[in-house]
């Protein structure tokens, strides 16, 4: 292991050593492993003595400005921003519309078209400030006017988009100057900075509704590119445009490729140099992709999970001592390790991750699978337990690996498991009506969004029909808490109360990867699949 | 002639409601399963409710169908719940590049596969026939899916020679150039073979023998007396091949990117697409029933013994 020495002579961040790793194996350019360990108090010339450059030398070489990027991914009919209901979709308007605020890949929330924000006390009145000098590619001045338009669309009776229960908190939106707006809530909502990121809303132009759907027949934004060419199914082509407010970015054109659903279709294009990068491969393509030349592989961890839950009111599940069994019977590390070629972070069961700013570590619970047959015992299953679960393979075969690892785990308890594998587009009309099933829950960039929708004990989509005020009352106190620091300790709380309830193995947060042509530097995925494009250039 | 041309396509228009029926019925009869698949997972039960409503859901099946029945003979087809496009405009590209692909590959297939069969069948058990018969059994006995991965192992990620996937909207040669070969080698040894044993056949036959007494040439005898006979086979087989290079190439354009018919079908089974589901369904009935018409047309021409509607009295 290299010796990094840091800023103030002591040990250098944990993170370092797992930056080193990444830039070794080439998932992080040379500029970005240099910048981040610059952050992380490594002195520049202990970084550059690792990177194998002499210092300064890499902080001279300039990104080089030009070229076209060209991405895998599937161009589906755009109608209305606020309706996109697939994460690529909003990835292609993220070139020309922007956004008020910004979340990176590490879950912090920047200034993007807002320039500060500032909460009441309370949390219930929110202020934004916006960016001075921003220009509609129409050469319209971006004001509050434009903010206003949007937050009433989405929130309007008859708005038919998600951002609609979103912000059913929002009573009021109050314009002060040209620049400054406050929105006003019913209840604290400390995540409505991160809210405004969410893929559904993109700032429009205030006149939008004037031309009205399809978009791209309407693309007027704020962003730094402009739509040239859309065809559904085919390609949609984005130049980059003069006049734009923001830093200028490398990519002259960015060209979105459809290559149909067929994972295997991308790799062959990106191997062949058709395309640059291609937006999703599964843990299964990982070993093609690292042994082909010329090719990156880009991971990242994400909050996204499988919840593999028992409602609570069914029999047999109804009897807690029979969830625990299941629970103690589970081996999440082993199932991480199987199914997901140990991709990934083994989960806690109370669907909070670790690398979510929130966070609090609750002691590790042994697998005891004793434990779990006299558990049944107790509740009456002395020779053991019949049980079904369904599931929908919705994102790959490993969900069905993950179960059937589970199947084994359960099977040392006497716990005889079923498996009923439902074609993803079956599973989704019950995924919250079966008694015992796996369901895929996407990354959010704060673990109490998902709390909040998913075990509230009025929550819509509560699929384990979980209902306890003691966890509501604690989600609502740490829900309240601004500081994240402060807010994990208010955690332990809620974590612990989902923990002991034994609602679901939550087995292990599932990494995210992509790969990209080694042209392509300063991309960083986002556990959201959210491309931020500006920052890329090509070799 | 007129009769059974009447009779014929009779038969084909009742296969054709009777798979239609089938097909709205697997995939309609539980009107929300359709609401949630158009509207997606995380719909509300209201917006479900509103969706079937407007849409027409709470009439009786029967109701349903009829309608569909009759919009769809109007052409209109519906809209494609995932590309939010009507289907009617979607496909016609799609088939027309299928098309193509299935066109090329019959270009490749049909001469090779005669050109080896009646080599091979024209001398039985000559080291030439025992080669070709190999080569045949195997390139027959590998899957498409298997095919396609070695080939692109060797052409796309180890030579670099083609590209490997198709990435142009319009057409370039030399995308199409794997998804042929694979498509050509797994059925053109099976029609080799095919040709082999017809073939072989008629070489035993008395009038080829005589033809060979007289002193006729070999060219004159394949060609003048026992190619047409020996053909009967194989364009039943190359008839047969023509449904499943229209359907069954979802291997081959799914795995190659090819934007034909193929994909857009799997595409639409994924993703729940119930209109683009029943009108690709609707398309491959109607390939299947033409070719097999055009197949019964095509074996009269070619052997003068089957004819139309023979009747007891003699009249057509």
């Amino acid at each position: 292991m290299f010796n990094f020495t840091t800023l103030t002579g002591g040990k250098p961040h944990p993170e370092v050593p797992a930056l080193a790793e990444q830039f070794r194996g080439g998932q992080i350019d040379r500029r970005e492993f240099l910048r981040t360990v610059a952050w992380l108090g490594v002195t520049a010339a202990s970084a550059a003595a690792f990177a194998g450059v002499a210092p300064g030398a890499a902080l001279a070489e300039e990104p080089k400005m030009g070229g076209v990027l060209r991405i895998a991914v599937a161009v589906q009919e755009i109608t209305d921003p606020a309706l996109v209901s697939w994460v690529e979709g909003s990835n292609l308007l993220r070139n020309v519309v922007e956004f008020l605020t910004k979340v990176d890949a590490d879950n912090i929330t920047h200034p993007f078209l807002a320039k500060s924000w500032e909460p009441s006390e309370d949390l219930k009145v929110w202020t934004f400030q916006l960016q001075p000098n921003v220009k509609w590619s129409n050469g319209d001045a971006f004001t509050t006017e434009d903010v206003v338009f949007n937050i009433k669309r989405w929130t309007d009776a008859n708005s038919k988009s998600s951002n609609k229960s979103s912000f059913a908190a929002i009573t009021s939106v109050d314009v002060k100057d040209t620049l400054t707006f406050s929105i006003t809530l019913n209840r604290a909502i400390l995540s409505i900075p991160e809210m405004f990121y969410a893929y559904t809303c993109p700032i429009l132009h205030r006149d939008f509704d004037k031309v009205g759907a399809p978009w791209p027949k309407n693309p007027v934004g704020t962003g730094p590119y402009a739509l040239a060419e859309y065809g559904v199914g085919q390609k949609a082509i984005f130049k980059r445009r003069e006049g734009y407010w923001g830093k200028k970015p490398y990519l002259d054109e960015v060209r979105y490729i459809d290559l149909g659903s067929e994972i295997s279709a991308h790799i062959a294009a990106l191997a062949a140099g058709q395309v640059d990068f291609i937006a999703r491969i599964t843990a299964n393509d990982i070993e093609l992709v690292k042994k082909l030349p010329k090719v990156q592989l880009l991971t990242a961890h994400a909050a996204s999970t499988v919840c593999i839950r028992m409602q609570t009111d069914q029999k047999p599940f109804d009897d807690i001592r029979v969830r625990r069994a299941v629970l103690l019977a589970a081996d999440n590390a082993q199932m991480v390790k199987l199914a997901y070629r140990d991709l990934g972070v083994v989960g806690e069961n109370h669907h909070v991750a670790p690398f979510q700013p929130e966070y609090f570590k609750l002691p590790a619970v042994a697998r005891d699978v004793a434990g779990a047959k006299a558990l049944l015992a107790e509740a009456g299953y002395k020779d053991g337990i019949d049980l079904t679960l369904v599931l929908g393979n919705t994102q790959g075969r490993w969900e069905q690996d993950t179960a059937q690892v589970l199947q084994q785990n359960c099977a040392e308890a006497g716990i005889r498991v079923k498996l009923n594998v439902l074609p993803a587009t079956e599973y989704w009309p019950i995924w919250n009506k079966a008694p015992f099933a796996l369901t895929f829950w996407v990354h959010r960039p704060l673990a109490v969004m998902t709390l909040d929708l998913a075990y509230r004990s009025t929550a819509a989509w509560n699929e384990a029909h979980f209902k306890s005020p003691e966890f509501d009352a604690a989600l609502d106190k740490a829900m309240a808490i601004v500081d994240p620091k402060q807010r994990a300790l208010a955690m332990q709380a809620v974590e612990k109360i989902v923990q002991d309830a034994a609602i679901m193995v939550q087995p292990f947060w599932a990494d995210k990867f992509t790969a990209a042509s080694t042209r392509v530097q300063g991309l960083r995925l986002h556990p959201s699949d959210y491309h931020d494009l500006t920052t890329v250039h090509l070799a | 002639m007129t009769r059974y041309a009447a009779i014929k396509l009779a038969e084909a228009l009742a296969v054709m409601l009777a798979v239609s029926f089938l097909v709205y019925l697997v995939l309609e009869a539980n009107a929300r399963d359709v609401a949630v698949k158009v509207l997606g997972q995380f719909s509300t039960e209201p917006q479900r409710d509103l969706w079937l409503a407007e849409n027409g859901y709470n009439q009786p099946f029967i109701v349903r169908y009829l309608r569909w029945l009759w919009n769809f003979v109007r052409g209109d087809w519906g809209v494609s719940s995932h590309y939010r496009e009507p289907v009617a405009v979607m496909l016609p590209p799609r088939l027309l590049r299928t098309g193509i692909l299935a066109g090329l590959a019959l270009l490749v297939m049909v001469p090779a596969s005669f050109v080896l069969g009646i080599l091979a069948g024209m001398r039985e058990g000559t080291r030439t026939d025992r080669a070709i018969s190999f080569a045949s059994v195997v390139t027959t006995s590998v899957p498409e899916f298997a095919s396609a991965v070695f080939l692109s192992a060797i052409f796309v990620f180890w030579l670099g020679w083609l590209p490997g996937a198709s990435t142009t909207p319009g057409f370039a040669w030399e995308e199409v150039v794997l998804p042929v070969l694979v498509l050509a080698l797994y059925a053109t040894g099976y029609l080799a073979r095919i040709t082999r044993a017809s073939m072989a056949e008629v070489m035993m036959q008395p009038y080829v023998r005589t033809a060979l007494m007289k002193g006729a040439s070999p060219a004159r005898i394949v060609f003048r007396h026992a190619l047409r006979n020996a053909l009967v086979a194989p364009i039943t087989v190359i008839m047969l091949q023509i449904p499943w290079l229209l359907s069954g190439v979802i291997v081959v354009e799914v795995y190659f990117a090819y934007k034909g018919f193929g994909t857009l079908l799997y595409e639409a089974s994924l993703n729940g697409d119930v209109a683009l589901i029943e009108a690709c369904a609707m398309v491959s009935v109607l390939v299947i029933v033409v070719t097999q018409l055009a197949s019964d047309v095509l074996y009269t021409l070619l052997n003068p013994r089957i004819s139309f509607a023979r009747r007891p009295d003699g009249a057509a």
